[in-house]
């Protein structure tokens, strides 16, 4: 892995779908040595990876700001009433 | 004065009080229309002015706690209906009005206002196109300001989790309708904007009456819009529902629902984008795979070529090297055979068939020539021997010699008898004679000098 790219968990997601999307156009126009192509497709493979465990991973989270005698917020996880 | 005595006499103050109490007391609820004038609000927060109609004014006053629930802005000119109550004042035993409703004529008063508060953000360019802030491309959390009981975040939330936005909702519960919403919501509004991580906020509530709905046409919280740091979502009421934070916020949503679904429709297209760029990633590798099969494929042909000549050339020089080793006989063998192979290439050679042509050419030249001359020659003898057959002719004719007593002998098939040999005893032969012939029949033959046999 070239220094220039960091380790899936910390990339940002939008970074990760950019360096993808970079990486596919890349693919498609060709002119490269297998070699690079297939390193190319191997870090495209983890960050597709990466970006899906997190698509699925991730849940709604809910709070809801309360405010306390000093008139300062806080936040604490919001119970829907049941409908 | 008489009528003075007779009557009681009443002091100015007495008058005034005794006005004061009868208008009071018959004026104590009374409507009133008439149009503004001479409109004046003081920092008190009362408001003072005049109804009036074509023929006459009445002095008017709005005091502050009235004034505050004022849904519409008084002014100059605006025709309106007015609760209240007449009043003296005693010291100048002037009386006025003192209003506690005042609406707006025609219009009801909440319409009113919200044409006069849309007009006045409007003229302050607050509801401009190019104040639109577009949406964040990938919120990740959201600021909602609603109820907390409502059924706008039950929709809001279900709307995100159908749709599997992966967002934090972080909800500033407010009051949505009744008195001081206005002020929770607009409150709402700012405390999530002081928050580093809200990236879109949503300010929204199910469907209502116009009176429902109305915080959401306050100015307070118009402002409250056009301030935020973030872009704003409104989602109010119903598809038909248009309020002033719709007109502010940069984008309307019809519904909180609708309001939800832009949110969660960046997380779809990103889901949708993921799923594209995976299928893509995987078409271009196959692609470029297949298209270095090609490449190695064809190097694989051209290397097989050059190796098979390399080994045929290589195999070529093993035999020359073992040619060279082999025996002298061997060597003449070859040679012998290289002769006969040389001998078979003439022959060869020969039989082709234009040579062929051109050699019987060349031999029917030299026939010809060959056939030529004899014939040549026997014609020239001929015809001089013709030229002297001519000359001598008279002297050569046979008549002439019978003339002279010789005759000729002629066989029956009319060959002239020259020899002894031609004829035999016993044969028939005729002569012929000068003036005709005759028939005679051989009796022997013999030569000339010894007569016949």
């Amino acid at each position: 892995m070239a220094k220039n790219e960091k380790p899936i968990e910390a990339v940002d997601f939008e970074k990760a779908l950019a360096e993808l999307e970079g990486i596919v156009k890349q693919l498609e126009a060709g002119n490269l040595a297998l070699e690079k192509s297939l390193a190319l497709f191997e870090r495209g493979v983890q960050l597709a990876r990466a970006c899906k465990e997190k698509l699925a991973e991730a849940e709604l989270k809910v709070s809801q700001l309360v405010k306390d005698k000093q008139g300062l917020f806080s936040e604490e996880p919001f119970k829907e009433d049941k409908e | 004065m008489e009528a003075a005595a007779k009557s009681k006499v009443l002091t100015v103050s007495q008058v005034n009080a005794l006005v004061a109490g009868m208008l009071g007391e018959y004026f104590s609820d009374v409507w009133i229309e008439g149009e503004v004038s001479n409109f004046k609000a003081y920092p008190s927060g009362h408001l003072y002015f005049a109804l009036k109609d074509e023929g006459s004014q009445l002095q008017a006053v709005c005091f502050r706690h009235s004034a505050q629930r004022l849904k519409f802005a008084l002014d100059d000119g605006l025709q309106v209906v007015g609760h209240g109550r007449l009043e003296v004042y005693q010291p100048t035993g002037k009386y006025q009005v003192i209003l506690d409703v005042i609406e707006p004529k025609g219009l009801g008063a909440l319409q009113k206002a919200f044409e006069q508060l849309k007009r006045k953000l409007e003229g302050e360019g607050l509801f401009a196109a190019e104040r639109k802030r577009p949406l964040p491309l990938l919120p990740r959390t959201v600021g909602i300001v609603t109820s907390p009981s409502g059924a706008a975040i039950h929709d809001m939330l279900r709307t995100l989790r159908l749709h599997k936005a992966k967002v934090d909702v972080v909800l500033f519960p407010a009051q949505v309708q009744g008195e001081g919403a206005a002020g929770q919501i607009a409150e709402g509004v700012a405390t999530l904007c002081a928050r580093s991580d809200i990236d879109v906020i949503i300010v929204g509530r199910g469907g209502g009456s116009i009176e429902d709905l109305w915080p959401f046409n306050e100015e307070i919280v118009a402002r409250a819009i056009s301030c935020a740091r973030v872009p704003v979502i409104s989602g109010v009421g119903h598809e038909t529902d248009f309020t002033i934070a719709d007109f502010v916020a940069d984008v309307r949503a019809a519904t909180p629902t609708a309001a939800a679904q832009l949110v969660a429709r960046a997380w779809e297209e990103l889901e949708d984008r993921l799923k594209d760029l995976a299928a893509q990633l995987l078409e271009a590798t196959e692609q470029v795979l297949f298209e270095k099969q090609q490449a190695i494929d064809e190097l694989a042909r051209h290397r097989a070529f050059e190796l098979m000549a390399a080994q045929l050339s290589a195999l070529g020089h093993k035999v020359e090297r073992m040619a060279g080793a082999v025996e002298g006989s061997v060597r003449t063998r070859l040679s012998d055979a290289v002769a006969v192979l040389t001998a078979l290439d003439r022959r060869l050679n020969r039989q082709n068939p234009v040579a062929r042509v051109l050699r019987q050419r060349v031999a029917l030249q030299g026939l010809a020539t060959r056939l030529e001359k004899p014939v040549v020659a026997l014609l020239s003898r001929q015809s001089i021997r013709l030229g002297q057959a001519g000359a001598g002719l008279d002297a050569l004719s046979p008549l002439a010699s019978l003339g002279r007593g010789y005759s000729i002998c002629l066989k029956p098939d009319g060959s002239v008898v020259s020899r002894t040999g031609q004829v035999r005893a016993g044969d028939d032969v005729r002569l012929r004679v000068s003036d005709g012939s005759f028939d005679c029949r051989v009796e022997r033959t013999g030569n000339a000098d010894t007569g016949g046999q």
